[in-house]
């Protein structure tokens, strides 16, 4: 038992805890021994007794580290090792200081005296009280609000989560029908137009029906729904949609959550080519700059009119992003020149 | 007697594949011509005086229900859409013809036969359209266009940013002009408070101060101050926003 709290205690000791706590409990014990040592009477109650047992302990502070690399699998011997050292420049450093500052300042040597040494103690029991009630005090502060923003965090999280279970599920039944459409009266006229058309639908709703999104996909994987997604439209809208796609292969297998990319390109379709007679075109670009990744997607359709509600999509899109990323992703719609609107994703290179 | 009809669609493959079951169905009819969007339909109703409409709901340019609303007279309008709740729902109810598609041969067997009925019979030859049109276009306006201001135009050196209304925290007056704070930036928009306040949607933006319009799902909580102003914490900002006495009201019995 006891053996077990020595240990501990050493082990405390020697690992190295952060800078500033290893200095204050340094100070701390140092002036308790010292608070010690003249309450007993085994030192003279002096100032100097102070001012050296604080130099010993401030060099223990520095030489246990070195000690304890240099010894480094025996830690009581690199200990006892330190404590011996400290001990000796401690004293020669603390009486040099000692000696020197006091000379200077007071040019007298204060006299022992109990009451002074009563004083004293009183003033560092308090002192030392005081900081642990506060460190106390702040430790569970910090935890309380610690705790609340993991609740607060996990509560929007599952939010978001259903939410996004919702919008899946949500697949817009004007496509479906339409798509459906489109391959009945294909069948007959261009049967692998059809298939290739019925092939793609299959590729799109798997993702999006999925009701377990899976966490780890790639932008290439995301790419591919989009591309099902696009040919699709192509079928439907013919020469009113062009689209590129341009995904530099060293990006295709960077990890991206999947359906952030999608819901853009949806919306570019739905908002910006679908109610334009002319149509339009779709770029997707990504590129690599300064630890970020940019994804891309530009249309030439109508833009948007600033009356025209904020689709779910978007919204959804840019939560999405502040939970995965914070302040690190972030999605920004332009106006592109000369029309049309330009979706810019931005997240942290992981690659 | 035969008769004429347009088939009035966006997309290829559906005029193509609805006509080819027309013929099926009803081979006597003549498909005098196929448009592809608003404006073509209504010039080619126009030129060719069709007898019946094959009409897609949704069109670039003009929609069908716009189309539908200038139609007038002789022509008959057959609806068809892949889905629309508010349509289907209102045309059930007005017993309007439309099709679902992909257009599946009962169902169009029994639209045509239908029509042959009320072609026929010269009593019941004119239909306007104008006022089921109205019904369903005030139904889909409350849905999609409420006619308050979602996207804000942010110049941001060489390009335009648009900001979601919903990403907004508040809006501060800045002389003529207007600063709108988001979570982590601000920027400035070239418009008055004043104008601001008029296209925000009350529900959403209350105006607090004669120079502060905040959003109100970014409040997080209001506190009176020892002079009994009003004071808004928002959600993720540090700064207080002041209430003028004025606008107190709006916090009352919450």
């Amino acid at each position: 038992m006891n053996r077990e709290l020595i240990k501990n205690f050493i082990l405390f000791y020697c690992i190295r805890g952060p800078f500033l706590h290893d200095l204050l409990y340094t100070i701390i014990i140092w002036t308790g021994i010292a608070v010690f040592l003249m309450a007993t009477g085994l030192r003279r109650a002096h100032i100097g007794t102070v001012i050296v047992c604080l130099s010993i302990g401030l060099c223990l502070f520095i030489t246990r580290r070195t000690f304890f690399r240099l010894f480094k699998p025996r830690r009581i011997l690199s200990l006892v090792a330190a404590i011996v050292t400290s001990i000796f420049l401690g004293v020669c450093l603390g009486y040099l200081m000692g000696g020197i500052i006091f000379r200077l300042l007071f040019s007298a040597v204060l006299k022992p005296n109990l009451p002074h040494v009563f004083v004293f103690f009183l003033v560092y029991v308090s002192a030392v009280t005081t900081i642990f009630y506060l460190k106390y005090q702040l430790g569970l502060s910090r935890e309380a609000t610690e705790q609340e923003r993991i609740e607060r965090l996990s509560v929007e999280k599952e939010a978001l989560e259903s939410k996004l279970r919702l919008l899946q599920a949500q697949i817009e039944p004007h496509f479906l029908f339409n798509t459906l459409s489109n391959t009945i009266s294909l069948i007959d006229t261009d049967p692998a137009k059809s298939k290739s058309m019925l092939g793609d639908l299959v590729c799109y709703l798997r993702t999006s029906l999925s009701r377990t999104l899976p966490a780890a996909t790639t932008l290439g994987q995301e790419i591919d729904i989009i591309k099902a997604y696009l040919n699709i439209q192509k079928i439907r809208m013919s020469e009113r949609l062009s689209f590129s796609i341009d995904i530099p292969y060293a990006l295709s297998n960077h990890p991206l959550p999947p359906m952030l990319i999608q819901p853009l390109v949806e919306n570019a379709v739905k908002h910006g080519l679908e109610p334009n007679i002319d149509g339009g075109k779709i770029t997707i670009k990504a590129l690599a700059a300064e630890g970020l990744v940019r994804i891309e997607v530009t249309d030439t359709g109508n833009g948007f009119s600033p009356c025209h509600e904020t689709g779910v999509g978007i919204g959804n899109v840019m939560e999405r992003i502040r939970l995965l990323y914070g302040e690190k992703g972030r999605l920004i719609l332009e106006e592109n020149r000369p029309k049309g609107v330009k979706a810019v994703i931005e997240i942290p290179n992981d690659l | 007697m035969t008769y004429k009809a347009i088939i009035a669609d966006d997309e290829k493959e559906l005029r193509t594949y609805l006509k080819s079951m027309l013929v099926e169905v009803w081979p006597d009819l003549v498909i005098c011509g196929e448009a592809k969007n608003g404006k073509e339909t209504l010039a080619m109703i126009e030129s060719k005086q069709p007898q019946i409409v094959f009409l897609d709901i949704k069109m670039p340019g003009l929609s069908g229900m716009e189309v539908a609303r200038k139609v007038t007279g002789h022509c008959r309008i057959v609806f068809v859409t892949a889905f629309d709740q508010y349509a289907v729902e209102a045309f059930e109810r007005e017993a309007v013809d439309y099709l679902l598609k992909p257009v599946l041969k009962d169902r169009l067997l029994q639209t045509v036969q239908r029509l042959k009925n009320i072609l026929e019979s010269p009593a019941e030859s004119t239909r306007s359209y104008s006022e089921i049109v109205e019904q369903v276009l005030s139904r889909l306006a409350g849905t999609k266009h409420t006619g308050f201001l979602h996207w804000i135009k942010v110049h941001e050196r060489d390009s335009i940013r648009l900001v979601s209304v919903n990403e907004v925290y508040y809006f501060k007056a800045e002389d003529k002009y207007t600063i709108l704070f988001t979570r982590e930036s601000e920027s400035l928009i070239k418009k008055s408070i004043k104008e601001l306040a008029l296209e925000l949607d009350p529900c959403q933006f209350w105006q607090i101060h004669r120079g502060t319009i905040v959003n109100v799902s970014r409040i997080d909580r209001i506190s009176r101050s020892f002079t009994g102003r009003g004071i808004v914490k928002l959600k993720d900002r540090q700064e207080l926003l002041n209430v003028s006495r004025n606008y107190l009201h709006l916090f009352k019995q919450m």
